[in-house]
């Protein structure tokens, strides 16, 4: 191996090592510990009340659907499913509540036939390894006026 | 040694000048039969990560069709049918890449689909997932096709010489880092949480996990010890170390043998017991980066009856996927099976069984404990015979 090559391939190896390395300390930061290899990191749990506030000011309960929509079809990723029923939360309650906010979000952009909606609300109880219940208020954006 | 087996032994390239330790590294070379064995393990696996995926591409859902979540939010957005035909071309390189065709540009396509999945959307981010794309990236790097390769039947078919298992195993050494690096992580972020390290987060999981357990042949009374708080004050700790010790143990000759068992043991039990996609399978076959890097360095001496003999040197050659004996017909009055280690000890009977069966991959996981429990039963006699 040539001295150049080798100054490459040592090169590599560093930064490939540093970058996993600085992704593992940053996981003790990040509520998703991406590439942090954190994983069963805790036994908490969580449960929701989401619910539809309407122009008229009602709240509705997403359960059951509207407008066509069903909340577990619009999220798909199993980790934000069922969120009536006290569930693990297997990524992680940081990582829950902030996938779960920005699903709001999400969900408040893309259902185009719903025209009662203002914006989502979701009362999230979450329990970290048995220690709670703390309740979070989540509030998706506003959606425009129908 | 039969004249017809090759082999070769791992080893830094001989030192014609003072160099350094990184030096060392850079120009250690060896087989990559090992690496070819972990490479036809990755291509199922990859298979098998993609299926989800490949079904929702099969009913029409694209990514987009849920919620998603950009890793870059400036990054394009990749259009669907895109994304299907990656996913696709991804599935067809997994395959080529399991048999040796094209091995290098199959590996690199693999990995290429494997991580732009994973970092297209954070929803789609889960540990075992990166694990998968490190291990693919450790193997494009590696000339894995040199070996059990339909690439290699077609040079030889064409005529063309042979290219030599031997090659620069810096990527090696970079995969064995990451691979441990992987387990420390884990390991040290379950040290430093007093619930984990406590036991609070196992115990709970397993209770609020209970009503899968009663339906198991457990017996009441095993069910009740499993759901036992105090337990966990034992069993947390020891989960924590034995990640430790994996991604500590892998590293010393001393200590790898051991490492590697715990490690199929870890993995095992973790299948069992949660859902962990692929990784469990993905782990387990990558153990295969720690086989020693040569072949052919142990000698197989087949004795007895040719009927018999026939069968064994067919069961070992069936066996020995990281070709770590050379196997050889020895005269009818000969041994059985006769083991010539690496130093040129010949063990004959039990010993020698013992040690091919220990270094088989199939047969590894049983015999190896049961032969380090004889040794160990062995040199405990012969202490106290000496006293």
């Amino acid at each position: 191996m040539t001295r150049l090559r080798r100054r490459l391939v040592a090169g590599l190896i560093v930064a490939v090592l540093s970058v996993q390395i600085g992704f593992a300390v940053n996981g003790y930061r990040d509520p998703h510990k991406f590439f942090a290899f954190q994983p069963f990191n805790e036994s908490s749990t969580w449960q929701a009340d989401i619910v539809r506030v309407t122009w008229n000011g009602e709240r509705v309960p997403i359960s059951g659907g509207w407008a066509g929509y069903e909340w577990d079809e619009l999220v798909g990723m199993a980790a934000l499913r069922g969120p009536g029923r006290l569930r693990h939360a297997y990524m992680g309650v940081g990582a829950t509540v902030d996938f779960l906010d920005d699903a709001l979000d999400w969900v408040a952009t893309h259902t185009p036939n719903d025209h009662e909606t203002r914006y989502f609300e979701a009362t999230v109880m979450t329990f970290e390894n048995t220690r709670g219940p703390t309740m979070t208020l989540l509030r998706s954006i506003e959606r425009t006026v129908p | 040694m039969s004249g017809v087996e090759s082999h070769t032994i791992a080893g830094p390239a001989p030192a014609l000048e003072r160099r350094s330790p990184l030096d060392a590294a850079l120009d250690w070379s060896g087989s990559v039969r090992a690496v070819a064995v972990l490479r036809i393990a990755i291509g199922p696996i990859t298979l098998l990560h993609l299926r989800p995926f490949l079904r929702d591409a099969l009913d029409g859902i694209s990514y987009d069709d849920q919620f998603w979540e950009p890793f870059i939010p400036w990054l394009p957005h990749v259009p669907d049918r895109m994304w299907f035909a990656m996913l696709w071309i991804g599935a067809a390189a997994a395959v080529l890449m399991a048999v040796g065709l094209w091995t290098r540009v199959a590996t690199v396509t693999t990995v290429v689909v494997v991580a732009a999945n994973l970092l297209l959307s954070q929803t789609h981010f889960r540990h075992n997932r990166a694990f998968l794309a490190i291990v693919l990236g450790g193997i494009a790097l590696l000339p894995a096709g040199r070996v059990l390769s339909i690439d290699a039947v077609l040079r030889r078919r064409r005529g063309r010489p042979t290219l030599p298992d031997v090659a620069a195993l810096w990527p090696l050494w970079l995969l064995r880092a990451q691979v441990c690096l992987v387990y420390l992580a884990s390991g040290i972020s379950k040290l430093v949480d007093p619930d984990w390290f406590g036991g609070l987060v196992l115990w709970d999981r397993v209770v609020r996990y209970q009503h899968v357990l009663e339906p198991t042949p457990l017996p009441g009374w095993g069910v009740d010890l499993l759901t036992e708080r105090w337990m966990y004050y034992a069993v947390g700790p020891a989960a924590v170390l034995t990640e430790l010790f994996i991604g500590v143990g892998l590293w010393f000759g001393r200590t790898r043998l051991a490492a590697v068992w715990v490690a199929i043991v870890f993995h095992a039990l973790i299948e069992i017991s949660a859902s962990v996609e692929v990784f469990s399978y993905a782990a387990i076959a990558t153990l295969a980066i720690w086989v020693t890097p040569s072949t052919r360095d142990r000698i197989v001496r087949v004795g007895g009856d040719a009927a018999t003999s026939r069968a064994v040197m067919a069961f070992v050659r069936a066996g020995d996927w990281f070709g770590r004996f050379a196997v050889v017909r020895a005269g009818a009055s000969e041994p059985l099976v006769t083991v010539v280690d690496r130093d040129g000890t010949a063990h004959t009977r039990f010993a020698a069984v013992s040690l091919l069966l220990s270094r088989l991959p199939l047969t590894f996981p049983v015999v190896a404990p049961a032969r380090a429990l004889a040794s160990r039963h062995r040199r405990n006699a012969r202490a106290m015979v000496a006293a």
